[in-house]
């Protein structure tokens, strides 16, 4: 885990001034105020996001790491991507928390209203509700918090605007470069 | 392309925006030796900045300043800052257009005559008719390399898989479909390639296969040496004299600077909310309401097409961005036959969406989530889909205002964009998501998702052309009623919308307007 790690941090950071502006972009067009730079790395630990050790861990508490991880796939369900595709997204934003104390407010918070909810209505905290249709129930009612918002725009942007998973939606990305579509596949369809 | 022209010159025309209106109206005047400067807010971009990449390009070239949407239409939920969606830079909006030309339709130019008053709307004939406009429709689709006319002689792209899948299913309703005439070369044209179908022609196109002002209307009017473009100047105000003649332009450049051009002529062609905003922010003793709006009407009008998006997944892959973006039409709606529920017509347009923005439009603003949603992103390579786009109703109560105390970054109020449906635009948009599930489901759809609509590309109206003073901002020419000297040269003009692509409308009149003001500073009576 540990190389993986090492790995993952070391792609991210090349790939940082990309989706900063990819970001911006997204928040400007959604008109979002909060503003989660996404930066540095995703760092993968034990099926939590982030290590537990480390300082927004303890801030945020464990118990986040899990919650958010659920949380994100619950927005986006697509049940055959790996949750490193979830966690990309996420964990910079919780490291970013780390030295912001009103993103990091805004996650714990966030994350603490959600077992709020779920104990309330179902009697357990929301990673232990089993049913999907039920964790949505519960989302559904924080929909339009700066919590949720926040971290589905970031999703929309990691998931579908992220050019290692387009063959997987099978998404071209640039064409340009390739000499486009003209002989490549333009009219091809054996279906009609 | 070095050419500078003095401040304190009052000989010159001086437009401002250098998209479909203003670059076109810089290149006819210039190749008819009339000097102007091009006043342009955004950057020059270059081909090279272009890229095939949805939200890079989004925030690279948009108009992003500050707006807002208001209304009880759902757009001023989902996107409250964003009411339109055109470009910042030097090509304005033909950047980012998909290249769809067609021509207004006869009965489009007289919506009053043909379907008598519309309660609750503000209908008007257009001062001018098809036959009028038919010689410029011509030279504008020459100019521009449309092809599928007479005009160009320039084939069709040819049936994309996406085409053939919407042209099958409107067989089967016994719909007319067909290939769309692109403004976008399918044989190498006027020193511009043909297309090799990147199916990103709303980012720009990389290869330069469309026609845009960036790359044709404003090199062509520099390469005279009678037009310089001054881009990254923002126009705070249009100064006139105690006559009411226009005298110049007051612009803040890059850094903040300002400047007054003087001006014997001014062309406003910024898009139909920055145009009326202009005239709005230019208001003086003499003109309290604003320039050339002793009607009330600068402003107002407000028309984007009565628009919506229409998604059908299949069993089987499509494949829709493998295709230019609109690859065809299916027109069997575009007359005016209120038998079917609505007045005027509207057209179905072929369209694809990159992953990125489907993911963004296919169910817009904050409840955009969730199973169903992602279940159907996983079918992307299954789906083919509409844009819808029809003529929407000019209604008064549909407006740009200014904000009363927030300002932007130029100091000028921010605009208020009011815009919500005429009964008329419900029941069109209804239809169509109607027709259009006939057409899916006849082809074999598994579920077909209805969109809502987004920011708009096409916006109209808000500077309309009338006969009669009272009841527009300019006559038949694009000039204002009320000033002589005064010019507005991009889609604010329009009376009614049509349900055609605004673009070769706009190039037309343009083409038209430079004939006008050329015998008008002739005959010195500008």
């Amino acid at each position: 885990m540990n190389k993986n790690k090492k790995d993952l941090l070391q792609s991210a950071s090349a790939k940082k001034g990309k989706a900063d502006e990819v970001c911006m972009n997204r928040r400007r067009f959604l008109s979002k105020t909060g503003t989660y730079a996404v930066a540095a790395s995703a760092v993968v630990l034990g099926g939590g996001l982030f290590a537990p050790d480390s300082y927004a861990a303890k801030k945020i508490g464990e118990k986040a790491n899990t919650t958010l991880l659920k949380m994100a796939r619950d927005i986006y369900p697509h049940d055959t991507l790996e949750d490193k595709y979830y966690t990309q997204v996420l964990t910079p934003m919780i490291q970013a928390a780390a030295t912001d104390d009103k993103k990091l407010s805004e996650l714990a918070d966030g994350a603490k209203s959600l077992d709020q909810i779920a104990s309330q209505q179902f009697g357990v905290s929301y990673i232990d509700i089993k049913s999907e249709k039920d964790r949505v129930s519960v989302l559904k009612q924080i929909e339009s918090s700066p919590f949720f918002q926040n971290i589905k725009g970031a999703l929309m942007m990691g998931i579908y605007n992220n050019p290692d998973l387009w063959p997987r939606f099978g998404y071209g990305g640039s064409a340009w470069e390739k000499g486009g579509y003209i002989n490549r596949g333009y009219n091809d369809i054996d279906w009609i | 392309m070095s050419t500078k022209f003095d401040l304190n010159d009052d000989s010159l025309v001086v437009i401002i925006g250098s998209g479909a209106g203003g670059g076109t109206l810089a290149n006819e005047l210039a190749q008819k030796g009339i000097r102007s400067v091009v006043l342009e807010a955004g950057k020059r971009f270059k081909m090279d900045d272009i890229e095939n990449d949805e939200w890079k390009m989004f925030g690279k070239i948009s108009w992003l300043d500050k707006r807002y949407v208001v209304g009880p239409a759902r757009i001023a939920k989902d996107f409250p800052n964003l009411p339109a969606w055109i470009v910042k830079g030097v090509g304005g909006a033909t950047m980012h257009w998909a290249g769809v030309a067609m021509r207004f339709q006869e009965h489009e130019f007289k919506m009053k005559t043909t379907n008598g008053t519309v309660p609750g709307a503000n209908v008007l004939d257009w001062p001018v008719t098809l036959k009028e406009m038919e010689p410029y429709y011509e030279k504008a689709e020459k100019k521009m390399g449309v092809c599928g006319t007479k005009a160009t002689g320039m084939p069709f792209h040819g049936e994309s898989s996406h085409y053939k899948v919407v042209k099958e299913g409107a067989n089967r309703i016994g719909a007319k479909c067909e290939q769309a005439t692109l403004a976008i070369n399918t044989e190498t044209r006027d020193g511009r390639p043909s297309c090799q179908v990147n199916g990103f022609c709303m980012q720009g196109c990389r290869i330069g296969a469309k026609w845009s002002t960036m790359y044709t209307e404003i090199p062509k009017a520099e390469a005279t040496g009678k037009t310089e473009v001054r881009p990254q100047s923002m126009v705070l105000r249009i100064e006139h004299d105690k006559t009411g003649k226009v005298t110049g332009v007051l612009y803040a450049d890059k850094d903040g600077n300002q400047h007054l051009q003087k001006a014997r002529v001014v062309a406003v062609a910024g898009n139909s909310i920055e145009s009326p905003r202009m005239l709005l922010n230019s208001a003086s003793s003499m003109f309290p309401d604003g320039l050339a709006n002793s009607s009330g009407q600068v402003g107002q009008n407000y028309m984007t097409h009565t628009t919506g998006g229409v998604y059908a997944e299949f069993e089987k892959p499509v494949h829709m961005y493998k295709s230019t973006v609109v690859p065809g039409i299916v027109h069997e709606w575009k007359n005016n036959d209120p038998s079917r529920g609505h007045v005027a017509g509207y057209e179905l347009e072929i369209l694809h969406l990159g992953l990125p923005f489907m993911s963004a439009f296919l169910n817009p603003g904050k409840g955009g989530w969730g199973r169903e949603l992602a279940d159907s992103l996983a079918n992307y390579d299954k789906m083919a889909g509409f844009w819808i786009c029809g003529e929407d109703m000019p209604v008064e109560s549909n407006n740009i205002t200014l904000h009363p105390t927030e300002k932007d970054q130029y100091g000028l109020p921010v605009p208020v964009v009011y815009k919500t449906d005429h009964i008329n635009d419900t029941h069109m948009r209804n239809h169509a998501y109607d027709r259009s599930k006939e057409l899916f489901d006849a082809v074999g759809a598994l579920k077909v998702n209805n969109l809502p609509p987004y920011p708009a590309s096409h916006n109209m109206g808000t500077n309309r052309m009338s006969e009669h003073a009272r009841d527009g901002v300019v006559n038949r020419w694009g000039q204002a009623h009320d000033i002589d000297n005064l010019f507005v040269s991009d889609g604010s003009q329009f009376t009614t919308s049509g349900t055609e692509n605004p673009t070769l409308t706009i190039v037309a009149l343009a083409i038209r307007q430079a004939d006008y003001i050329a015998d008008q500073m002739k005959k010195k009576a500008i």
